[in-house]
């Protein structure tokens, strides 16, 4: 049987993920620019939005507490 | 080097693994869907962050990067120069140099491959290229070194057997004396005005009957 997450986690997941997507769209789409400010723009932005949204996963699995066990 | 498009093909997979946690975020209370999350939020993003960073990095080499800041534009044209006796255009043009990395090939330590110096360096010339003044003349920031030149001809014949360079070829291995010294007809951006352009025909392969 599983258990629904609760909705503090859920919130948390659903804004990595979305801080995850945007920072990869970002680093897809600099690869199709030729230019020094591509660089710029893959590491400062999409780089920057990749690290905070796996930074906030990993601070969500690491303080969510964990299931009681069962009795 | 990663293709553009395997690169693209990650990302999309990435995407579509995230979208399952977030849209269906039940699935992480299952040890599935934790490992999962942890695949779509921790591993991929890493990996796909890590490959695009060397890609990115492999494409800076290209001359077509180096060139597609307007400054530079007249290097550029420095290559296709008629007039062997500019030494980048008669490397370029004789494919003395991998034309798809010709800048990169005789500077190598430049911006992104040199010290954090030079990295800084780099740095400032994108703020400078948007925002600040670009000097009229553009210099290097240290004197040509020999090993660029001597990565490649040091041990050719017709380097080596040159009475000229075995007269100083201690001087020119300790960059005492520089190439450029007797070969000094360089990129010369501001003599270009005129001057004859290479044109070239572009190679085509004999039809089969």
């Amino acid at each position: 049987m599983t258990v629904a997450a609760p909705a503090p986690l859920m919130r948390r997941l659903r804004l990595s993920g979305l801080l995850v997507a945007l920072g990869l769209i970002v680093e897809a789409i600099t690869l199709f620019w030729s230019h020094p400010t591509a660089f710029l723009v893959f590491l400062g932005l999409g780089g920057l939005l990749v690290a905070a949204g796996v930074l906030l996963y990993l601070f969500t699995i690491a303080t969510y507490p964990s299931a009681p066990p069962p009795t | 080097m990663l293709p553009t498009t395997a690169f693209v093909a990650i990302v999309l997979v990435t995407i579509a693994l995230i979208s399952l946690v977030v849209l269906r975020p039940t699935l992480v209370a299952a040890r599935g869907g934790r490992i999962l999350a942890f695949l779509s939020l921790f591993l991929l993003p890493l990996l796909v962050t890590g490959l695009g960073t060397s890609a990115q990095v492999e494409h800076s080499k290209t001359t077509e990067f180096c060139l597609s800041c307007h400054v530079m534009e007249p290097y550029g044209r420095s290559l296709r120069v008629d007039d062997p006796s500019y030494v980048p255009a008669r490397h370029f043009q004789n494919n003395r140099v991998p034309r798809e990395a010709a800048c990169f090939t005789c500077h190598t330590n430049y911006t992104l491959f040199g010290d954090y110096k030079a990295k800084l360096r780099g740095l400032r010339h994108v703020y400078v290229n948007y925002i600040g003044t670009i000097p009229k003349q553009i210099k290097l920031y240290e004197p040509y070194n020999n090993r660029e030149c001597l990565h490649c001809h040091a041990g050719a014949r017709n380097f080596e057997t040159n009475d000229v360079h075995q007269s100083v070829r201690a001087e020119l291995a300790k960059n005492a004396t520089s190439c450029l010294e007797c070969h000094d007809k360089i990129h010369n951006v501001h003599g270009l005005a005129g001057v004859k352009m290479w044109q070239e025909t572009p190679w085509k392969e004999e039809k089969k009957p």
